[in-house]
């Protein structure tokens, strides 16, 4: 078995439990033993470094301090807020190690950063660490039928300089993943633009824009359903589908899944314990999908074209 | 007793505001070998010479100093003026009071004047050891190497041929031409490239004077300046060209197809082929990495349907030398990949397609018949994109410079698509117009009036498909706002970069390069085309991006260096070189290694007097010794001496200060 370090973020304990209960679902079929950090504190995400730059550093470290006490050479984080800002203090401060006394002794008392473990983003591990094989392995209950839009949003793979993981502008980590599930990715090309993110509350308007185009974009893909690996992105793809919905006249009916979710379905887990009830678009017309397999259309064999020259000497 | 004149240059304002010239002549006269001082407003006119030249004459002097601007710039003409009045020109040490002193003090005066005084009384001391020197003859090959077959090549190999100096061409590819046999039509007056170009090809084939080396490559070139040996591999073409006939019965049947570089691709051509019909010379090669009777040796096809038998499938690499006096590079460029247009979807649309690919499609002898198609479909695009600068002037994915020909080229491609597609619709997003040359900013406009291209200045951040359609968001920062076009077809005007084989061949030439491949010129303005090698010239995009009209003036501008070369029987050099004193010479080569232009040599002489044991001491080839003093500097038994610099002119420098 497997010991990773797991930073849920306080998401994870709400607003995402779904994601949280999976990723804890899909991991323990994987025989991966998730050591969540003892005492952890918030990310900062995003007032910490809209306000105060050393304050953005010192959150995380604490974070990183203590989860280094726990030994294992890897912390995987399902937040994309959380990742993104633990990443960020981690390059930073192996760029800069006398920083992390600076910080450290104003305000972490926990210990020292040694800069020893390896950040990533759940998705990044079950792409890199897990692999694509052993996930097709534990599949039970392949979702061919399924044409899902994978959306990443702005912060999984950006900036390239910090994440270091996947395309910044075209990733296909986790179209790699749901396909070996047995569903088909869509060709997608929105899958980076920005969902609006906590502008959710502060200015709704931008969201709904901003999420409508990835909603359309989606639809227009073909997929019956979108797959993300951030809180915030599931909950503005979700929560304001109704919304966008009556404002621009047209329906979406687009179910909202984390990654971890099809995961665990695929695994052959319950559907019960996948909580398909905390979503606000109705999951069922997209499940309903799962093995409704359109024939392949059959290629035509072009004849073989006799050899002709395409230039003649003059 | 030495008696030297001082002459002090104002250079207009250049020297006199920043520095105090009458008052550096007042301190020059107290050097009490200085006879003579005086001061001028431009000390390079003939007025000034003619001053020196006077002074010479009349005061009896036996060195003279000019403190005035860099040697470099006016070395030359002062020892000009010492010679025209009888006095050997290397008795003359130039102060350069203006790049040393005014230029770069010019917030304090006084300080200013002082060091002007310090390093005319610097010369001074210097030149008072000066010797008589005199210019060294070198024998000379009257025979040029042109590197490269494009337009810079040929036109500089057919103006050093038309002086009626031998040159050999060297084309790596199976025919001359270059990125310029692939051009439709040419900016600012739209000529048709072909009919410029292929006549010339023609004169290349047929000039007396010029032999041509195609699908081959330089391996060395060793010697100097004057006189170079080459090293030239010819690639084997596994057709005899003495007997081939060029009939194209052997590509007609070829049945192996692969990618048509010639038309980047967008068609295919035969495994034997000749790049284009109009290839000079018009004889095919086999391309041996996908002749299946050379790979699997199965086929043999084109050597049954060869009337003449010149189909030799066991040809072989062949190594020939040639006797060279002067080398002129014109390598010419390559175009930036753009992958990492990620955003663009560069890679995944087929619909988004490169400036050149364009270029051929709407070429008359193009793979499309002259009109432009979208690859995904083949329709004919209504709604085209152009997006300049991809790569160019861009840190974070490309390049810093600019290309300097894609703004004039995309105005021609808008007035191409107006011409070739009906009710077509061109888009052009920029970052500025960049359209300096003659006639160049008139052609934009014009264009812009004819086409009725919509302009927009801004960045596109992003390309996405919607149907069949090409997505592309982008700032029209004229309005401040995110505009959205809809495209059939999206045209990337990728950076010129330089060939990659630039640095292998540079190294192999002795030659320096830039950060990014170019290979450098020995001085951004006033010697543009020579190297830092005597004898190595820069034609085209070899030494930066540039258009048809400045690559052909480059070579004709390298045509005239090397017929310079090439005026005598011998050439005149600069006598400032090191010389090996072979007594105190230990042998330790130390000087050999660290030479940069590779002119120390070893040799053996006897141990002392009459002594039949030989031992080893170094050698300096007065015809590569370009003076720089690198040896002098790691030589521990001080055996060394580079003329001009010797030992006491050093140290009289540095007691006088």
């Amino acid at each position: 078995m497997k010991k990773i370090t797991y930073f849920p973020g306080c998401s994870a304990h709400g607003t995402s439990k779904e994601f949280d209960e999976t990723v804890k679902m899909v991991m323990k079929s994987l025989d991966v033993q998730l050591e969540e950090i003892p005492d952890w504190n918030c990310c900062g995400a995003t007032s910490a470094h809209t306000l105060s730059e050393p304050l953005s550093y010192a959150l995380p470290l604490r974070n990183l301090v203590l989860a280094e006490k726990l030994d294992n050479t890897t912390m995987a984080i399902p937040c994309a807020s959380c990742y993104q800002r633990m990443k960020v203090t981690k390059v930073h401060l192996d760029k800069n190690p006398d920083l992390s006394k600076d910080i450290g002794t104003t305000i972490v008392d926990e210990g020292t950063y040694q800069g020893k473990i390896a950040v990533k983003s759940m998705l990044q591990y079950c792409y890199e660490d897990i692999g694509l094989d052993a996930i097709k392995a534990r599949v039970t209950k392949s979702l061919a039928g399924m044409k899902l839009a994978c959306y990443y949003g702005c912060l999984l793979t950006r900036p390239k300089a910090i994440t270091q993981f996947d395309s910044p502008e075209y990733p296909m980590s986790m179209d790699h993943i749901v396909e070996a599930l047995g569903a088909k990715a869509t060709e997608f090309d929105y899958k980076t633009e920005c969902c609006g993110a906590s502008f959710s509350i502060s200015n709704t308007e931008v969201v709904i824009r901003l999420t409508g185009k990835i909603l359309e974009m989606a639809k227009e893909s073909g997929a019956h359903a979108l797959v993300v690996a951030c809180p915030l992105c599931q909950s503005n793809l979700d929560m304001r589908q109704p919304q966008i919905e009556k404002q621009t006249g047209e329906k979406y009916n687009l179910p909202v899944f984390y990654f971890t979710q099809l995961m665990a379905l695929a695994f052959g887990m319950p559907e019960k314990e996948l909580m398909f009830r905390k979503h606000i678009v109705p999951v069922e017309g997209a499940l309903a999908q799962i093995g409704k397999i359109e024939p392949e259309p059959e290629k035509v064999k072009k004849p073989k074209k006799a050899v002709e020259a395409e230039s003649e000497a003059e | 007793m030495a008696r030297v004149g001082v002459f002090v240059c104002f250079c207009g304002a250049n020297i006199a505001d920043f520095v105090d010239v009458p008052a550096v002549v007042e301190e020059a006269k107290r050097i009490r070998e200085v006879k003579f001082a005086i001061d001028y407003k431009y000390m390079c006119s003939d007025p000034g010479q003619q001053q020196i030249r006077d002074a010479i004459v009349q005061h009896r002097l036996t060195s003279i100093v000019v403190a005035a601007c860099s040697p470099r710039m006016h070395e030359k003409t002062f020892r000009k003026a010492l010679s025209d009045a009888g006095m050997n020109p290397y008795l003359l040490e130039v102060a350069n009071i203006r790049e040393h002193s005014s230029w770069v003090h010019q917030k304090d005066k006084k300080a200013a004047t002082a060091k002007a005084a310090d390093l005319v009384r610097m010369a001074v001391a210097k030149s008072i050891a000066n010797e008589q020197l005199h210019e060294i003859s070198v024998p000379v090959t009257k025979r040029a190497l042109v590197i490269g077959g494009g337009i810079a090549g040929i036109q500089a190999a057919l103006d050093i041929a038309d002086a009626r100096i031998p040159v050999v061409l060297v084309e790596k590819s199976p025919s001359i031409g270059g990125k310029m046999a692939q051009l439709d039509e040419t900016f600012p007056t739209l000529d048709c490239s072909q009919c410029i170009l292929t006549p010339k090809m023609v004169d290349v084939a047929s000039h007396p004077y010029i032999e041509l080396i195609p699908y081959a490559e330089v391996l060395e070139l060793d010697g100097f300046v004057g006189n170079y040996k080459a090293k030239i591999k010819k690639k084997a073409s596994y057709v005899n060209f003495k007997t081939c006939t060029g009939c194209g019965a052997c590509w007609q049947k070829c049945p192996v197809k692969v990618p048509n570089e010639y038309n980047m691709g967008i068609d295919k051509r035969k495994a034997i082929y000749t790049p284009f019909p109009q290839a000079v010379p018009n004889k095919p090669v086999i391309d041996a990495r996908y002749c299946t009777m050379l790979t699997k040796g199965k086929c043999g096809i084109c050597s049954k349907v060869c009337e003449k038998g010149s189909i030799d499938y066991k040809m072989q690499d062949e190594i020939i030398e040639r006797e060279i006096g002067a080398v002129v590079v014109a390598t010419g460029y390559d175009l930036w990949d753009p992958k990492p247009y990620e955003e663009y979807g560069v890679g995944r649309f087929k619909d988004i397609i490169t400036s050149l690919e364009f270029e051929r499609m709407v070429s008359a002898n193009g793979p499309t018949n002259g009109v432009p198609v979208r690859p995904s479909d083949g329709k004919v695009p209504k709604n085209v994109v152009f997006i300049k600068c991809i790569g160019s002037r861009d840190e974070a994915k490309g390049i810093e410079y600019c290309s300097k020909i894609c703004c004039m080229y995309t105005t021609k491609h808008t007035i191409l698509l107006h011409h070739k597609v009906h009710g077509s619709h061109s888009y052009v997003f920029y970052m500025d117009i960049r359209a300096a040359g003659k006639g160049y900013e008139e052609f934009v406009k014009k264009a812009q009036v004819d086409t009725g291209a919509t302009y927009l200045r801004g960045r596109v951040s992003k390309i996405y498909k919607k149907g069949d359609k090409l997505m592309v968001r982008g700032e029209d920062a004229q309005i401040g706002q995110v505009v959205e076009v809809e495209a059939d077809l999206v045209v990337l005007a990728t950076a010129v970069v330089p060939n990659k084989d630039n640095p292998d061949l540079a190294r192999l030439l002795g030659v320096s390069y830039d950060k990014y491949g170019y290979m450098s010129e020995a001085h951004p303005k006033l010697r543009p085309v020579e190297t830092a090698k005597a004898g190595i010239f820069l034609a085209g995009c070899t030494q930066a991006p540039k258009d048809i009209p400045d690559t052909v003036a480059q070579a004709s501008a390298c045509a005239a260096k090397v017929c310079g070369i090439f005026a005598g029987d011998t050439m005149k050099k600069d006598p400032m070189i090191s010389t090996v004193n072979k007594e105190f010479c230990s042998g330790c080569q130390n000087c050999v290694t660290v030479c940069p232009y590779g002119a120390i040599v070893t040799e053996e002489v006897p141990m002392g007097h009459g002594s039949k044991e030989m031992r080893t001491v170094a050698k300096i080839n007065e015809g590569v010794c370009q003076g720089c003093g690198s040896c002098v500097a790691v030589c521990r038994s001080m055996a060394i001496s580079l003329a001009g610099f010797t030992d006491p002119q050093i140290i009289n420098e540095i007691v006088s200060i």
